[in-house]
């Protein structure tokens, strides 16, 4: 053998040494991720927000993230994809990342449900994802301007059966809850939805100062996102839907209390991960996330900013929503929302 | 009452522009700003547009706290540009240059610095000043504020946007056409529908608002940087920067009526810092008892338009925060910076985010302290980076453009947009087409179509309803006497600018 020879194959030696130290070392840690389901998760979490920072879903998701990245030891990161009223965030966690678990989806009423019953074509179905588990809820008030001439509920709703041409309100999104809302309630009173006049709003922030102002007569949210116009005194809230009072407006009374029944579209927040994502990872986040729901701190968090804790595993979770998209379809289809 | 209750909410906007994170936050952008505005040709809008990325993953009040900073470090870098190396940042630096540069031959550039930086500090305090008076008045009327007058307003601001950006009235109004239909790309704001994305998944999110402004006025401007192949030949040393009591005595005067000019003019919505910089300096020339010797170093003609370009700057915070219309091309980019943060400028803005609006109305007082005890002692260290070759600083701007708009969505489809535009910047700016008014277009058509639905819903589908409710009325007969006003004032700034360019000042 040259020297030559002899020294390339030396190198070819170290090479192979290289080589099969990283196989092996690859092999291992594989071995290591398949072998024990603790490890999860082992990296960064990417945890998509569809809407911009600030809103109800977005300080959810901060707090459900702070509590959860304590109890993993990993970060899981808040990223804003806003835009389509939820659609384009959605669309990115369910259907362009990978389904490894590392990319969840805070999902919204707005963005699953009512938009599989609002869109004749939506961007994401009910199909492109496991619903893993809900976090919050929240109650609908109905809110007009604080001089407005009605005492209360009932007899706002005898003037809209009256006088449907003359009832303006302002909506987040031309398929969100406030227009599912409405048409429910609209529904429940015999009153002509078709008549009425929609106001679409980029959200609460925008649509609660145009009843205040007078712009439009009613605006129909979740009791956090009018609580603040509420406090300065500039609105009135005339009812709050579902069978209870909310715990935030002890004060206020039902719909049902007022004679109007059957009142059931509430606003909800919580954890979803593209079809095909391992079952384990959809466990640990349903363990975890029960967990983080006994916890105080995370309890007063969800108080401050006006969400009810509402836990609900994959399995239930997912057959509510399910019995949820065939009721508003059903709605949508009946006044005219869907398109 | 309404004035002592703003005056708390001043006071309680600099306890928290005052703590160490906040002043952190200030003197970065400051010293930032002052950087990038230092280097030849980039003013305060291409520092605004290269670092508005940088700033939006901040907690927004920091962010918008750096952001103002970078603002008033720029204009401030701009004036040291102007009067060392003759080359003004921005148009409203032109007028700096005519007295500023030679007393810079003269050996007296210092003074000059000093009195700058001084004239921009007292007209900061003048510009927090009137929007205490200014602010509690808009705020009381926010909830008046409906979409038919919502409508009205963005028919003010895109008139004015379309006789203030210079030049030709057809190039501006097809540039602000061609703003408002990269707009209508992705989903609509009120059917939430998509349109115009002829299938491609990208386009179904619209195009992103920082990557137009990164391609426009930072990637165009290190493309002109490399075609110019820019270099800073620095005369004379500056001498001390601390002016002599003489020069301060001389130059009181024409700070105040200039600031006094600046501030007011300034609240006109649209009125830009060119206008009344310009405006001050010919002032203080008829009313000199030598004007003969303006134009060859007094003084006098560094001081009045500085004082008034800054008050002018600090008053465009006003119609800015309160009725959303930017006077000038820095204040569109941070227009933009504010809809970033979720905060649409408007009536409204002062009555749900006091805290907010404060917090950064304080800190631009304290940005602007900052200036003055930041940067006086460090002109040489300012001066001698003008002198970093361009071959250097062009892929490092790069770098944070190509960051910048990856970072807003983490897409690369963002960064090809940004480069787009960057390359249609170049070629619109050689061919001398105005990009003001695309920018505005873009950011505002949005709102002007979605208040425009709104109205009509309101209305059962008339549109008349704008012509028969007061405030909206006003508001368009105002639109009508600003745009005569301002068409008047900006000729007579385009004829100064001309002349001034004819008697070799290199004016961007």
């Amino acid at each position: 053998m040259s020297r030559r020879e002899e020294e390339s194959l030396k190198g070819y030696k170290q090479w192979a040494a290289v080589m099969m130290s990283l196989l092996l070392a690859a092999a291992v840690s594989a071995c290591g991720n398949q072998g024990t389901e603790s490890a999860y998760p082992s990296k960064q979490v990417e945890y998509i927000v569809p809407y911009s920072a600030g809103g109800g879903v977005d300080l959810v998701a901060r707090a459900a993230a702070d509590y959860l990245s304590k109890e993993w030891g990993q970060p899981i990161v808040v990223v804003n994809k806003a835009g389509g009223g939820g659609a384009v965030g959605a669309e990115y966690a369910l259907k362009q990342a990978k389904n490894d678990g590392y990319t969840a989806l805070a999902v919204n009423v707005s963005n699953t449900t009512m938009l599989a019953a609002g869109m004749k074509t939506p961007p994401i179905t009910n199909e492109d994802q496991v619903y893993t588990t809900r976090i919050g809820k929240g109650t609908l008030a109905f809110a007009v301007k604080a001089d407005a001439p009605w005492k209360d509920f009932a007899e706002f709703s005898t003037w809209v059966r009256a006088n449907p041409e003359q009832l303006t309100w302002t909506s987040v999104g031309p398929a969100g809850f406030s227009a599912f809302g409405i048409a429910e309630w609209l529904d429940a009173i015999g009153a002509d939805f078709a008549k009425t006049r929609m106001i679409v709003t980029k959200g609460a922030s925008d649509s609660v100062p145009k009843v205040a102002g007078g712009h439009a007569i009613l605006a129909v949210h979740t009791v956090g996102e009018i609580m603040p116009m509420l406090q300065a005194g500039k609105v009135k809230i005339l009812a709050v839907s579902g069978d209870t009072r909310s715990q935030f407006l002890p004060d206020i009374p039902t719909a049902e209390e007022q004679g109007i029944q059957g009142l059931s579209v509430f606003w909800w927040t919580g954890v979803s991960f593209a079809k095909g994502t391992p079952e384990s990872v959809i466990r640990k986040w349903e363990e975890a996330i029960a967990k983080m729901e006994k916890d105080p701190a995370f309890l007063q968090k969800l108080s401050e900013i006006q969400v009810e804790p509402a836990y609900a595993a994959s399995e239930a979770f997912t057959k509510e929503t399910q019995a949820e998209t065939t009721y508003y379809l059903e709605l949508a289809t009946k006044k005219g929302i869907r398109k | 009452m309404l004035i002592i209750e703003t005056f708390q909410l001043l006071l309680a906007g600099f306890a928290s522009a005052l703590t160490p994170e906040h002043l952190l936050m200030a003197a970065l952008g400051a010293l930032i700003g002052t950087f990038v505005g230092v280097l030849p040709g980039l003013g305060p809008t291409s520092a605004i547009a290269i670092l508005l990325p940088v700033t939006a993953v901040l907690e927004p009040t920091q962010g918008m706290i750096m952001l103002a900073g970078i603002y008033y470090g720029a204009m401030y870098g701009g004036s040291t540009t102007a009067i060392l190396l003759n080359i003004p940042g921005e148009l409203s630096s032109v007028p700096t240059c005519l007295d500023g540069y030679p007393l810079a031959k003269k050996g007296r550039g210092g003074p000059a610095l000093g009195i700058s930086a001084l004239a921009s500090f007292g007209a900061g305090v003048l510009g927090v000043i009137g929007l205490v008076f200014f602010a509690p008045i808009l705020a009381d009327q926010a909830l008046k504020f409906g979409p038919p007058e919502y409508f009205a307003l963005m028919i003010l601001a895109l008139t004015l946007m379309v006789s203030l950006s210079g030049g030709s009235l057809v190039k501006s109004f097809l540039m602000g056409a061609f703003g408002y239909s990269l707009a209508l790309v992705g989903l609509g704001p009120s059917s939430g529908m998509p349109r115009f994305d002829y299938g491609v998944p990208a386009l179904v999110g619209g195009f992103d608002m920082i990557s137009i402004i990164i391609g426009l006025f930072a990637i165009t401007e290190v493309l002109k940087g490399i075609d110019e192949k820019r270099t800073a030949t620095l005369i004379g040393k500056p001498g001390s920067v601390y002016p002599k009591k003489e020069d301060l005595r001389v130059s009181a005067g024409p700070m105040l009526r200039g600031g006094i000019i600046g501030f007011f003019l300034g609240l006109l919505p649209g009125c830009s810092a060119a206008i009344t910089s310009f405006l001050a300096y010919d002032m203080e020339k008829k009313l000199s008892k030598h004007p003969e010797k303006f134009g060859q170093g007094t003084i006098e003609g560094v001081a009045a338009p500085e004082a008034a370009n800054n008050a002018t700057s600090s008053a465009g915070f006003i119609p800015l925060f309160s009725l959303g219309i930017p006077s000038s091309p820095p204040l569109a980019i941070l227009l933009a910076g504010l809809m970033i943060y979720g905060l649409t400028p408007g009536p409204v803005l002062f009555e749900q985010n006091a805290g907010f609006v404060w917090t950064v109305i304080a800190s631009m007082f304290v940005g602007n302290a900052m200036l003055l005890v930041l940067n006086l002692p460090m002109v040489w260290v300012w001066v001698k980076l003008t002198r970093v070759p361009y071959g250097i600083m062009a892929p490092i701007i790069l770098m944070f453009c190509t960051i910048g708009a990856y970072s807003v969505r983490n897409s690369m489809f963002d960064v090809w947009v940004a480069f787009l535009f960057g390359g249609l910047g170049y070629v619109f700016s050689k061919y001398k087409w105005p990009v003001v008014p695309l920018v505005l277009c873009f950011i505002l058509g949005p709102l002007l179509e979605e208040s425009f639905i709104q109205t009509m819903a309101m209305g059962s589908g008339d549109l008349s309803i704008v012509l028969f409710r007061p405030l909206s009325l006003t508001i368009l007969l105002a639109a009508g006497a600003l745009l005569i006003i301002s068409m008047m004032l900006n000729r007579r700034t385009q004829q100064r600018l001309k002349e001034e360019r004819d008697r070799g000042v290199d004016v961007a």
